[in-house]
């Protein structure tokens, strides 16, 4: 096996192996297949490193979002005494934990260095359903512990190393203080709840409300529980249902709103994250082995194709005593020379794509190496590279000495235009799937959400000084950059929480609506939002809690309250809220973004610009957005000078601002990344075809080069000879060309299902990629065949 | 008894039509002997070259090699047998270029699966006896036409075999390295070793102790 792979090394610096080709095309192949696939492994890789993570599940809370449908809504979170009731009253739970999430903040320490941290309340069973290794202090003792936390060791070292004793306060709560107790291990970044900062638990009333002994509503606990072994969740079922007999009379509700209102479901942690992203795993799996085939095709089609050259050298290798197993082995250790390098070639690729790559995935390139990422890959490469050694290697041993001794032609082999059609396959589906995603990202990049973002920014009062917000007001009405300024909860890109509108009566609740909350009198205008029925905020009629309902919220309220003058004027009832007076409908715009529209009707609540002032004075924790429009044509600094003006509010000069049209389109980043995706494997699969394509035409015109010159002394023209060629290999492109478009319009089709908005799949768009392809084979062949045609028939024929 | 060809054919079919390549051949060879194989252009020398080497089959007849039926042989035990007694020098060297000379000398051991130590020794035997240990180092394809006919003798050589095949060994040689080779093989074919050898050149022919003439793949 040594002198083979010696022999193997030094045909990489032989002419004619065409060694940079195969390992060029093998590692572009490799590169981008192992990277899309390494992302795939990595979906399901996600919770794995818990101990018996098998056995441990997330509780789902399912509903009726709409009473009148039978579709349940499954939704992770539950309220906050469900985990600890599952514990005490359902046999087969080993244990169970609850987390609650206060959100990403920024974190100070004693010397007002300020740290991002993602912040959690947790129970002191956390250890017992998802441990991680300490590397100071007791977990339980510290989440039972007041106003005691724990950090990881990324945020400690951020810190200063030895954090134990220190104290840190939250941005958004200044006042209070909070003691480490210990240091975690840095949690894996394939966690579906990640955490910097561990609260414990009991100091839940010093940040929120204290939804901790509450059995329904504040449905807002990530709780896990550990099942005892061999316990599936469906032995669960009967146990659960008294737990909820027990604390929330559910029969009783069930009989009130005659059917299910509330079920708990268990979900395997581990499948949790693969199951939410079921079609990108689809997607990306199919253009990943799509990108590898059409690789390994044409590393197959090479090798081959070099190996007809190479006839001589076994029958050589036989006539000095080599059997069939040797003459294998010879190619197997070509073949591992070659990936070998190749997947070195790969690696480097995958290293100089590194930043595009973690942007893209949102995750470090170093997460992906675990095992259960690794040791499947490894296995997928080590079967190709046994597959493409078997074939080529058993081609090579079964070459027939005496014949391979005289001028040794491979007949017309069907094989090799089967592989150069896999590539054509793989071409027109890449290609015309990279077209369809294009125009969908353009569409949805650039269509009318229904709102302004050019020249909105905003940014959040979290941390604000609320007896500061007039004075930032002032200064930024008083910037001639400035156009308008106003106050309001949310953006609708961000998306809305939801309340329910009820009946006249109060009795039902007719349908649920994406709640803006309070906006003050200029926030519609700011975002470019007209009230088409009735009037705005600015009507000095309005008054506090007056509501400005959606058009499709507007048709829901006639069509279930029969009102058929208009809903403008009209009193309705919504959760959270209570009684209010629509002041005006407003059409509907997009919720979040296109590619994952909220569907729901809208409400803008009015809240004068005072009662904002008021409520943060209050209630600092209170937070809200200060909203500014630029004037047309602000010049690139304004974001910058907007942030000193809310520094003013900002103690530690920590403002924040954002722009609505960068936070918009940073919501198709999804799209754009898997735009970019496609990208990258049409080039590399087109380079690839071309390559295969080079390969075939060379190696055709070379065993046809006597037939060539026969034609030539026959009379037949260049253009007789290239319609002759050139028909042979389009007989082949054009049905796989089909099947490549049939797969893409597959693809494409399930890819399109995650939007409302569709770009429409133009037959045009199929034809216009079908040809591209078509004519890309034709060129290519007709240059490497024109040399030949054109070379002396007499030459050629004498070489016979 | 070296070998025995009884009562060859091998023929194949073109356009409907049965073409010999070999007809009703009948051979016996002894050991020591050196035979040279004459004939025109397709008269079938080569292929009763391959025939006789086990590199390709017959369609009728019966060989046997010391007393082995070859054509009652599966392909591994042919491959067995050809690999223990039978050196092959051809025309057009067929050196492995990407080894140096010593590693083309030592690739038949490595498939005899002599152990390292052994082929080395065997090797540096070799080399010395054909006096180019000095070239050992290098590539085929900087040596002369005489030397890389060299080399391939002394590879057909190398794994001691009781018969060397040789497919016009001097065909692309100068005279005078020619009749260097052919002194070489009349060496050899004195030590013992049976020599079978295509030719075309009547001079060449004279080195053998019998000439078989073929024409049309029949003995005449």
């Amino acid at each position: 096996m040594m002198n083979f792979l010696k022999m193997a090394f030094r045909r990489l610096f032989r002419k004619g192996e065409h060694a940079f080709t195969r390992i060029i095309s093998l590692a572009a192949g490799l590169a981008f297949g192992m990277l899309l696939l390494s992302e795939v492994l990595y979906y399901y890789s996600y919770d794995s490193f818990y101990p018996d993570a098998d056995r441990i599940y997330v509780v789902h809370e399912n509903f009726k979002m709409d009473q009148s449908s039978d579709k349940l809504e499954s939704h992770p979170r539950v309220s906050g005494a469900i985990a600890p009731g599952l514990q005490a009253e359902v046999p087969g739970i080993e244990a169970a934990t609850r987390l609650n999430s206060l959100g990403d903040h920024v974190v100070y320490t004693d010397d007002l260095n300020s740290y991002d941290a993602s912040v959690s309340l947790a129970d002191e069973h956390l250890f017992d359903v998802l441990p991680i290794p300490m590397v100071s202090g007791n977990p339980r003792e510290i989440l039972k512990s007041p106003m005691t936390c724990m950090v990881s060791q990324e945020l400690a070292e951020n810190i200063g190393g030895d954090v134990v004793g220190k104290v840190i306060s939250i941005k958004n709560y200044p006042d209070k203080k909070l003691t480490i107790g210990g240091i975690f291990e840095t949690l894996p970044e394939n966690t579906n709840y990640t955490y910097d900062v561990l609260i414990s638990m009991v100091s839940t009333e010093q940040f929120t409300w204290d939804g901790t002994e509450n059995w329904m509503g504040n449905d807002r606990y990530y709780a896990c529980v550990k099942l005892s072994p061999g316990i599936k969740p469906a032995d669960l079922v009967p146990a659960v249902r008294a737990m909820q007999v027990k604390h929330q009379d559910i029969e009783k509700l069930e009989e009130e709103y005659q059917g299910i209102v509330l079920q708990y479901s268990f979900e395997p942690i581990k499948q949790i994250h693969a199951n939410n992203v079921k079609d990108m795993i689809i997607i990306l799996a199919t253009i990943a082995l799509a990108v590898l085939f059409v690789s390994l095709m044409n590393y197959i089609l090479l090798t081959m194709g070099t190996l007809v050259t190479r006839a001589k050298s076994s029958a050589i290798h036989k006539t000095c005593g080599a059997e069939t197993k040797n003459l294998q082995q010879m190619i197997f250790s070509e073949t591992i020379v070659l990936f070998g390098i190749s997947i070195l070639g790969a690696l480097l690729m995958i290293w100089a794509l590194k930043p595009i790559a973690e942007a893209q995935w949102g995750h470090s390139l170093v997460s992906l190496l675990n095992p259960y990422v690794i040791l499947p890959l490894v296995i997928l490469i080590v079967l190709l590279v046994f597959v493409t050694s078997y074939f080529p290697g058993r081609f090579f041993s079964r070459i027939p000495v005496a014949t391979a001794f005289r001028d040794y032609q491979q007949k017309r082999g069907r094989w090799k235009l089967v592989l150069l059609s896999f590539q054509f396959v793989g071409a027109t589906f890449i290609l015309t799937v990279l077209v369809i995603v294009t125009l969908q990202y353009n569409n949805m990049k650039n269509a009318d959400h229904g709102y302004v973002a050019k020249g909105v920014y905003y940014g959040s009062t979290q941390g604000m000084d609320g007896n500061k917000i007039a004075t930032v007001l002032n200064e930024l009405r008083a910037m001639p950059e400035i156009e308008t300024v106003g106050l309001g909860h949310d953006v609708p890109i961000s998306g809305a929480s939801g309340n329910n509108v009820r009946s006249t009566d109060g009795k039902r609740e007719l349908f649920n609506v994406a709640d803006f909350y309070e906006v003050d009198a200029n926030y519609l205008s700011i975002m470019g939002i007209k009230v088409d029925e009735g009037e705005d905020f600015t009507s000095n009629q309005a008054v506090t809690n007056d509501v400005l309902i959606s058009k499709k919220g507007a048709e829901l309220l006639k069509l279930n309250n029969g009102w058929t003058d208009g809903v403008v004027g009209k009193q309705i009832n919504i959760t959270e809220h209570g009684s209010t007076s629509i002041r005006g409908v407003f059409p509907d715009f997009v919720v979040r973004s296109i590619s994952d529209p909220d569907v729901r009707p809208s409400v803008f609540f009015y809240l004068p610009e005072e009662k904002f002032e008021e409520l943060k004075i209050e209630n600092p924790s209170t937070s809200f957005n200060i909203m500014v429009k630029a004037q047309p044509g602000a010049g690139d600094g304004l974001m910058g000078k907007i942030t000193e003006v809310f520094n003013l509010g900002f103690p530690l000069d920590d403002a924040e601002i954002k722009s609505l049209e960068a936070e918009q389109l940073d919501a198709y980043k999804s799209e754009k990344g898997f735009r970019n995706a496609m990208l990258i494997g049409n080039i590399i699969i087109l380079l690839v075809t071309i390559i295969g394509l080079l390969g075939y035409t060379f190696n055709e015109s070379a065993r046809r080069r006597k037939e060539l010159a026969i034609r030539r002394i026959n009379g037949a023209t260049l253009y007789d000879i290239l319609k002759a060629f050139i028909s042979d290999l389009e007989f082949v492109a054009i049905p796989a060309v089909l099947l490549g478009l049939i797969g893409a319009w597959f693809t494409a089709d399930k890819w399109m299902q995650n939007f409302a908005f569709k770009v429409p799949l133009h037959w045009g768009l199929f034809v216009g990629c079908s040809l591209f392809i078509l004519l890309l084979v034709a060129l290519i062949a007709a240059i490497n065949y024109t040399r030949t045609a054109n070379q002396n028939p007499v030459d050629a024929l004498r070489q016979e | 008894m070296l070998l025995q060809l009884n009562n060859i054919f091998k023929w194949v079919n073109s356009g409907g039509q049965r073409i010999f390549l070999l007809k009703d051949i009948n051979l016996e060879v002894e050991e020591g002997e050196f035979i040279s194989i004459m004939g025109p252009s397709g008269s079938g020398k080569s292929t009763l070259l391959n025939v006789i080497g086990m590199l390709d089959s017959f369609d009728e007849g019966e060989y046997n090699f010391l007393d082995e039926s070859v054509h009652t042989l599966k392909e591994k035990h042919r491959a067995n047998l050809y690999k223990e007694y039978i050196g092959f020098v051809f025309q057009s060297y067929h050196l492995l270029d990407e080894l140096t000379v010593q590693e083309n000398l030592e690739m038949p051991l490595i498939y005899k699966k002599f152990k390292s130590s052994e082929r080395k020794a065997m090797v540096a035997d070799m080399l010395d006896r054909f006096n180019i240990v000095g070239k050992k180092d290098l590539f085929p394809a900087q040596l002369s036409g005489g030397q890389q006919q060299l080399v391939g003798v002394a590879r057909a050589l190398i794994s001691k075999p009781k018969l060397i095949l040789a497919d016009e060994p001097t065909g692309n040689l100068n005279s005078k390295q020619g009749e260097e080779i052919m002194e070489l093989f009349k060496q050899l074919n004195d030590e013992g070793v049976t020599i079978i050898q295509v030719t075309h050149s009547e001079k060449n022919a004279e080195y053998g102790s019998r000439i078989i003439n073929l024409l049309d793949g029949r003995m005449i």
